[in-house]
């Protein structure tokens, strides 16, 4: 076979299947909006009623109503609302008639800054972890290792987020309780906490991963090669030892931030941070159809776009893995 | 006295000598894996070390480049001589001038030999720095001489692509050029075309033989098959359950001297009938851990009496025209 040709056809290849992932990103998020579209309506309660109150005129409430366009069906409303979306409009929020695309874009920074945080956080604990529990000279680190992530993966979250909460916000003074700024960095002093939080079950899942695969790269002859060669250390573990066992973990990974867009509500909830996670919460017991549509829609979004980031990833890291 | 001087034998590059390697099994004994290796390498010979899988040939080719520790093995007596140095005794620093650089390695497997994140080039350039004797002559400049010296065609496109993009042969090509880049005295080639179509074999086993006229080196060729390197050696060291038990030269072999040698020669005649059952040796060889006294062969061997199964296990003796073995009764073999 012709090398050449190889590496271009990889290259090709690359290309299409980000086209490929596009137009299936494009179907999921479609599927998604349609889902979040009908199962709002299914539930039992009205947002005109949610917003004037039980005991409000008739008049009033049909007024309302028909302003909203929620006297027609529910197909022509879908209809309505999609061509609004093609052309960027997200539409308003029934409660306080803020632009729900006003509203994604005060809370979402909120909610990404945590994530973004937990997973800077998450990857400096878990990957040197991981690294040296594998090249740990003492039989006894990996029982160690194993032990002490299953009691951190038994302590649900919400209860080490109370606990840290009491103790290093009210009791110590040195995380706030309440609150939120949106300039970085001084953000950073109030997503710190939530990220640790979250790291308490991250982190033992994701360097158990690691530890793995590091364990299966070890035993196979390229580390032999490289330790025969004599590489520097720092060489040696990101070459020999990390980067050819990364990729699972970043996939995990991936995956992980997807599950915890939607996982940050209960800390959010918790912290009292102004993320989308909370948004969507009050938007649900309000009936806001067109803040859940819009945050369904995005959570929708962003977990297919962090999936692909972390497919990309994991085949830079390993050319092994072609994209398909 | 009378007649000429005995001519001085030059002495090997590697000389085995009463080599034991042990696990580390925790507080228990370790676990004797390699009891009494003995063979020498001479400067510019192609040794063979043959035997069946488990006989302990990886761990000996592990005590020649240093990495035993790696896999909880260890030393536990005998001495490796090469160039001045006991290798059996110098410490983690004296191993970093020689493991690489005067001793080369090739993997067991071609598949997995290389790295599969980084490009073909990185990788020889990794291999060419360790090149104590570097001399003007660039690193991607001797990458691609390397490559020549491989036989490999289109050099410069193989150097930017990652090993999975090449097929097996030329993947252990590779793995030939990185490991004689720093010019090795000695290379050790663990079972180096595992895996590999029998005709990318033999073309490796001749190119093996071309580096060695070449540049001069020597090399231990391991193989579960002998058939597979008795083209290429001058000279076979036979292994059965961690013990040395016969060297020849390789037309000396047709001729053997230890009951396990013959089996393995029979094995090979009969498997080369077509159609007819793979025929192995009859039994298999003990498991490590649960070696019995004496000739840790007699169990499988029809010419066993009494006397070979207690002691130690028999050394290899020397038994003339330069050939050893180690069976009690090789006088009895035709
Ligand atoms: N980590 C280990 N623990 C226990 N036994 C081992 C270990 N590594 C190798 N062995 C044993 O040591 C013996 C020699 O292995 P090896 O040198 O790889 O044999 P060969 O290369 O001839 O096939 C084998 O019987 C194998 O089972
Ligand atoms: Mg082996």
């Amino acid at each position: 076979m012709d090398a050449t040709d190889h590496s271009r056809s990889a290259g090709r290849r690359v290309l299409g299947s980000l086209g490929y992932r596009t137009l299936r990103a494009a179907a999921v998020s479609f599927w998604v909006m349609v889902i979040a579209f009908g199962l709002i309506r299914l539930a039992p309660g009205d947002p005109v009623l949610a917003r004037l109150g039980a005991e409000a005129e008739p008049a009033a409430i049909e007024r309302l109503r028909r302003q909203l366009r929620l006297d027609v069906d529910p197909v022509t409303q879908f209809v309505e609302y999609f061509l609004a979306l093609l052309k960027g409009d997200l539409g308003v929020s029934i409660e306080n008639g803020r632009r729900v695309s006003d509203i994604i874009a005060t809370s979402l920074p909120v909610t990404l800054w945590v994530i973004a945080v937990t997973v800077v956080l998450g990857l400096c604990m878990a990957v040197p972890l991981a690294a040296w529990v594998a090249t740990a000279r003492h039989s006894s680190v990996p029982y160690i290792f194993r032990a002490v992530t299953s009691v951190f993966l038994a302590i649900p979250a919400f209860f080490t987020a109370l606990i840290a909460l009491i103790v290093l916000g009210v009791h110590y003074g040195v995380a706030p309780i309440i609150g939120y700024k949106p300039d970085f960095p001084e953000n950073l002093y109030y997503v710190w906490l939530p990220a640790l939080v979250i790291c308490t079950h991250l982190v033992p899942v994701l360097s158990r991963v690691l530890y793995s695969s590091i364990k299966e790269t070890m035993a196979e002859e390229f580390v032999e090669t490289g330790v025969v060669r004599g590489v520097g250390r720092l060489r040696f573990y990101w070459y020999y030892l990390l980067r050819p066992s990364l990729a699972p973990s970043i996939v995990l990974l991936s995956y992980m931030v997807g599950v915890m867009v939607g996982a940050t509500v209960i800390i959010e909830t918790i912290f009292s941070l102004p993320g989308i996670g909370r948004a969507l919460v009050g938007a649900v017991i309000g009936r806001d159809y067109p803040v859940v549509q819009g945050c369904v829609l995005l959570f929708g979004l962003a977990v297919v776009a962090i999936n692909l980031v972390g497919d990309v990833l994991a085949s830079w890291l390993d050319p092994r893995l072609e994209l398909r | 006295m009378s007649g000429a001087p005995l001519p001085v034998p030059a002495p090997a590059l590697v000389d085995v000598s009463g080599l034991r390697i042990g696990i580390r099994q925790g507080s228990r004994e370790p676990l004797r894996v390699v009891d009494r290796a003995d063979f020498q390498i001479g400067r510019g010979e192609i040794v063979g070390l043959v035997g069946e899988s488990g006989s302990g040939k990886s761990m000996v080719c592990r005590s020649l480049i240093g990495t035993l520790p790696r896999r909880g093995a260890f030393i536990m007596s005998g001495r490796i001589e090469f160039a001045g140095h006991d290798l059996a005794s110098i410490d983690e620093r004296a191993w970093r001038d020689i493991r690489g650089k005067k001793i080369g390695y090739i993997t067991q497997s071609a598949l997995a030999g290389l790295n599969p994140v980084m490009t073909i080039e990185a990788q020889l350039r990794e291999a060419i720095d360790q090149d104590l004797s570097a001399n003007a002559e660039s690193s991607a400049a001797r990458a691609k001489g390397l490559l020549d010296v491989v036989r490999i065609r289109r050099p410069e496109v193989v150097l930017r692509q990652f090993p999975h993009q090449l097929s097996g042969g030329m993947r252990q090509r590779v793995i030939i050029a990185s490991a004689i880049a720093p010019r090795p005295q000695l290379l050790v080639a663990d079972e180096p075309t595992t895996g590999l179509d029998v005709t990318v074999q033999a073309e490796i086993m001749k190119l093996l033989r071309t580096i060695q006229a070449d540049m001069g080196l020597s090399i231990l060729l391991v193989s579960h098959d002998l058939a597979l390197i008795d083209d290429v050696c001058e000279k076979v060291v036979v292994m059965h359950a961690g013990a040395c038990i016969e060297t020849a030269g390789v037309e000396q072999l047709a001729k053997p001297k230890h009951p396990y040698t013959a089996a393995l020669q029979r094995s090979r005649i009969e498997l080369a009938a077509p159609g007819q059952e793979l025929v192995t040796i009859v039994g298999r060889p003990p498991a490590v851990g649960s070696w019995q006294a004496g000739c840790r062969f007699a169990d499988r061997c029809d010419m066993a009496r009494s006397d070979c199964r207690q002691g130690d296990h028999p050394p290899l003796r020397p038994i003339g025209q330069g050939r050893s073995s180690a069976c009690l009764h090789w006088d009895r073999l035709p």
